[in-house]
């Protein structure tokens, strides 16, 4: 058997001693708990290959096939960039969809739910985990399509102020993961409704996001659309800062407004998330349940 | 462990109800348990008698109904963080984590939750997996586990943080003999690294928490029926001293034995081994005394008639006993309607008549 | 007490056995396989059909295809304008099809996904005596149904909302069922092909079946012409029996209308000596193509089965 040093690690006195922590402990312990869950999302790409063909050759195939309407449609070059840019963007909505918002269930049903509960973090640090390690993913996946489909397609991009992309870029980024954060609580208090409720995120967004046209050409959908979702306002900044040559306005606000409207999307977004997460786990413990809507 | 470290539980009333349809049901009604600091607690009960609803809700993952409930002096409903602090859970059966990280990766990842930095967490982890017996294991997936590794790992998992408190709901349910033993040697030597560490242990497994807890609570139906030492609780049941007695001869036949002082009875034992008894030419008693002190009349007894002792047998309710005894059936059997015991078969009767059926 | 009475089961069970013999397994028949079939189908529908539930029926008979279907009658809106709207018939047949599509890959390759990770219950239907891909086919049948539904609204909606001229006194019916019936048994054979993949990945593999979705939708002439793909792309397109199956269809229910196989320049038109296919070429493509599909999609299910037993697969969960 064992030495019985093995099982003494940690010298406190007392209960009262190990329960008490201060803030440094209490900060620290959240983002590790953060690195703690993205880290099976990043090991994990290393372990199955699949993702190779499934999320770059056919997400880039995908995006072709809506090049190709344009070049039967004869559209100017800067629509094949439109098309090459949302097809990269889809990686991560898709990301947001499958492995944000539906996580919390599968954790339940797996009974890592109760764990996360039941450890000493914060549980928006396993949100955040999930949603770093789910960036770390799509990135990849992103990077790859872009790149393929820009120098296949001879996708001419005229960017104007280089810092005001990148900053719209991660703030699309960061408003998405928020949304995906808020969405997770959310899909875990409604149950196996919410699984079909990802699927009205799938072609129904990309249309009113604009994955492929000009947002602002759908009126007042495209207005609401630049409003609440993520997608939709920063791919309209995105492509108006990479092809700053394009056409003409888009009927949709400047990208330096677009970029404050992402802001507010993950300030707002994140703390619903974390409004949402402590309502549920309230419902789950005062009702019995781990999800407070359980199937 | 100073006087001044309150209880590692304290309970007072507490209830569960659940929301159910037709009717509500009732997991716990009424619990008032105290368990000390560095105690080893069983909660022994049949399936549905609540036994994992009270550890929910130590484990802060349940509310009760009423009544209030603490962990070393935190309350479950307010301190909830500071308990998960000095706690951990281990459930039988657990799949939890992520099938396709490694043992090591899987450890790591929980060793993060409980606020371990990251090098010390591969350091424990690493003696953690060492300490289990999951050494040639730990660059394997979590999903190729067989279900004692699995076990073992869940159990590494639990003892990460060094909680004062553990938790263990079933722990060897569904483990093979070698492997459940192994889980049980692994809490007792981590009990017993440091003092005023406390396990509650719940259990339907009679001889599990007979061997391992130091006081133990009987439950059904969300109430404890019974609490103290599995001696104190056994001895609740056997009103006599029960000796199982195997001579060379006993001329006179049992009849004999019972005429002595002490004796409550003695009949000849039926039971098991009588093709053994054939072939050794011995003779086996069953003696009922009333206390163990006239054993000793008994022994003294035998001599005179020329009998020489063989064998001899202590026998003692288990905890089954126990339980039989203060709810009228067993752990496995239905309850019966209008808490009525069914009646027992008559001899000449193959099957009980619908009618004699409560 | 009598010696009845105190028997165990073991014994009893033993007295009452006279009958049982183990080893006379019945043999599988085609009855048995269409009970199979007909219970899974059963199964899939009762988990998967959702015409009472007015929320589910919106999200995946109206909102999805429906979806689908704007975001390219809107493309064509921003570049062509009263030019685009000629082409806009062509657009919204072949997206209204692709649900038929999109269902049938997505039907086969979740019902896996679904059984091995949420409800644990593959390894117990894999060892059950019925055909695994008979019951396979039956669970992933329901949502074909469902895919259906979504192609007749949107089809609707195009003559209704978007303008679409539509004679059905135009339509070539004889056409139209053969097509429609090799293209089903097409769809079917690449879900079947999405299912052995599923069986081999993890559980993020939710998306894949859209994906691949995604990517044949480039090649079978679904919202544009082949002629505007590369030749290489166009063979492919060729031998691919959904190419066959949407260009019949739309001859069937539009005919004289612009066709997504031929065309000027097409090598449809290089290799046949002329620009549309005629009925009878689209029937025997079809057939020929959907058997070649159908009998790949038969040896990769076998493969990935084989693998998946070597391997443990069949009741492992993954998940990140």
């Amino acid at each position: 058997m064992a030495e019985t040093s093995l099982y003494v690690h940690r010298a406190t006195r007392s209960p009262a001693e190990a329960a008490n922590w201060d803030r440094r402990q209490v900060i620290l312990n959240n983002l590790r708990s953060v690195a703690g869950r993205a880290y099976p999302r990043v090991r994990g790409i290393s372990r199955e290959k699949s993702w190779l063909a499934f999320e770059i050759l056919l997400p880039f195939l995908s995006t072709s096939a809506f090049v190709f309407v344009y070049r039967a449609l004869k559209a100017p070059p800067e629509y094949i960039g439109f098309v090459v840019l949302g097809g990269a963007m889809t990686a991560f909505w898709l990301n947001v969809v499958w492995m944000m918002a539906a996580q919390l269930y599968w954790d339940k049903d797996q009974g890592n739910l109760e764990l996360f509960f039941a450890a000493p973090m914060d549980v928006m640090s396993v949100l955040f985990g999930m949603a770093i390690g789910g960036l770390v993913m799509s990135s990849t996946r992103a990077a790859a399509v872009l790149l393929i489909a820009t120098v296949l397609y001879g996708v001419q991009f005229a960017v104007s102020q280089w810092f005001l992309l990148l900053l719209v870029f991660f703030l699309t980024l960061s408003a998405l993961y928020g949304m995906g954060m808020a969405l997770s609580s959310l899909f875990l208090m409604w149950g196996r409704e919410a699984w079909h409720l990802t699927q009205l995120m799938v072609e129904p967004v990309y249309f009113i996001s604009g994955l492929n046209f000009p947002v602002g050409r759908l009126g007042m959908i495209g207005a609401l659309a630049i409003a609440t979702i993520p997608l939709a306002v920063g791919l309209d900044a995105m492509r108006q800062l990479a092809f700053a040559t394009g056409p003409g306005p888009t009927g949709t606000p400047p990208p330096a407004v677009e970029a404050l409207i992402l802001v507010v999307m993950t300030v707002v977004f994140i703390w619903v998330a974390r409004l949402m997460l402590r309502s549920l786990e309230r419902r789950a413990r005062q009702e019995g349940r781990l999800s407070a809507r359980g199937r | 462990m100073p006087s001044s470290v309150p209880p590692a539980i304290e309970t007072r009333g507490i209830r569960r109800v659940y929301r159910a349809k037709p009717k509500d049901v009732v997991a716990l009604d009424g619990i008032d348990l105290e368990v000390g600091p560095g105690e080893f607690f069983g909660l022994l009960g049949p399936n549905g008698a609540g036994k994992t609803t009270l550890i929910k809700i130590l484990t802060t993952l349940l509310l009760p109904s009423s009544g209030t409930a603490r962990v070393f002096g935190f309350d479950v409903a307010t301190d909830t963080r500071k308990i998960r602090r000095i706690m951990n859970m281990v459930a039988g059966g657990e799949q939890s984590g992520y099938g396709l990280l490694h043992v090591r990766e899987q450890l790591w990842m929980f060793s993060q939750f409980y606020g371990l930095a990251p090098r010390e967490g591969w350091r424990r982890v690493d003696e953690l997996i060492d300490a289990v017996g999951l050494s040639e294991q730990r660059d394997q997936q979590v999903h190729s586990l067989s279900t004692g590794q699995r076990q073992k790992l869940n159990m590494a998992r639990g003892l990460l943080n060094d909680p004062w408190i553990f938790f263990l709901d079933e722990p060897t349910l569904g483990l093979d003999v070698s492997a459940a033993r192994t889980i049980r040697e692994l809490i007792v030597d981590w009990k017993a690294a440091v003092e005023g560490r406390t396990v509650l242990l719940t259990t339907h497994y009679m001889a599990e928490a007979d061997e391992l807890c130091e006081r133990v609570a009987i439950v059904d139906h969300g109430r404890i029926l019974a609490i103290g030492s599995p001696e104190e609780l056994k001895r609740r049941v056997q009103r006599e001293s029960l000796f199982r007695l195997e001579l060379d001869r006993l001329d006179g036949g049992p009849a004999v034995l019972s005429r002595l002082p002490g004796v409550v009875s003695a009949v000849a034992a039926t039971n098991g081994t009588s093709g053994e008894q054939e072939e050794r030419h011995t003779v086996a008693v069953n003696l009922a005394l009333r206390d163990d002190t006239a054993l000793s009349g008994v022994v003294g007894a035998l001599g005179g008639l020329g009998a020489r002792i063989v064998a001899l047998e202590k026998s003692e309710p288990s905890l089954e006993d126990v339980f039989v005894e203060l709810v009228g059936r067993g752990f496995e059997d239905e309850p019966a309607e209008n808490g009525q015991a069914a009646p027992e078969p008559t001899a000449d009767s193959a099957e009980p008549r619908e009618e004699e059926v409560a | 007490m009598t010696a009845t009475s105190s028997m165990t089961a073991a014994a009893k069970a033993r007295e009452n056995a006279g009958r049982f013999d183990p080893s006379r397994v019945p043999d599988t028949d085609t009855g048995h396989l269409w009970r199979s079939f007909l219970t899974a189908a059963r199964l899939g529908w009762l988990m998967e059909a959702n015409w009472t539930d007015p929320v589910l029926f919106f999200i995946y008979s109206v909102a999805k295809p429906l979806a689908s279907t704007f975001i390219l009658v809107f493309m064509l809106e921003v570049i062509g304008g009263a030019a685009g709207r000629d082409f806009r018939g062509f657009v919204v047949l072949g997206s209204a099809l692709w649900a038929f599509v999109i269902s049938g890959m997505s039907g086969l390759a979740q019902s896996i996904l679904e059984d091995r990770e949420r409800y644990r219950m593959l390894k117990y239907l894999y060892v059950s005596p019925s055909d695994f891909i008979v019951v396979l086919l039956g669970r992933g049948v329901a949502r074909i149904g469902v895919g259906a539904m979504g192609a007749l609204i949107t089809l609707i909606v195009g003559i209704v909302v978007l303008g679409i001229r539509f004679d059905i006194g135009a339509v070539d019916w004889p056409l139209l069922v053969v097509v429609m019936i090799g293209g089903l048994a097409s769809i079917v054979a690449f879900g079947i092909v999405m299912a052995a993949v599923c069986m081999q990945t993890r559980q993020e593999a939710w998306s894949y079946p859209e994906a691949a979705a995604g990517a044949l939708f480039l090649v079978v002439g679904a919202v544009f012409p082949l002629s505007v793909l590369p030749a290489a792309a166009q063979v492919l397109g060729l031998l691919n029996p959904l190419t066959w199956w949407l260009g019949g269809a739309r001859q069937a229910l539009f005919p004289g209308g612009q066709t997504s196989i031929g065309g000027p320049g097409s090598v449809f038109a290089e290799v046949f000596g002329h620009d549309r296919p005629t009925s009878g070429e689209i029937v025997v493509a079809l057939l020929l193509t959907g058997a070649l599909v159908t009998l790949a999609s038969s040896l990769i299910f076998r493969v990935s089965d084989r693998r998946a037993k070597e391997q443990g697969l069949i009741d492992r969960t993954t998940g990140t």
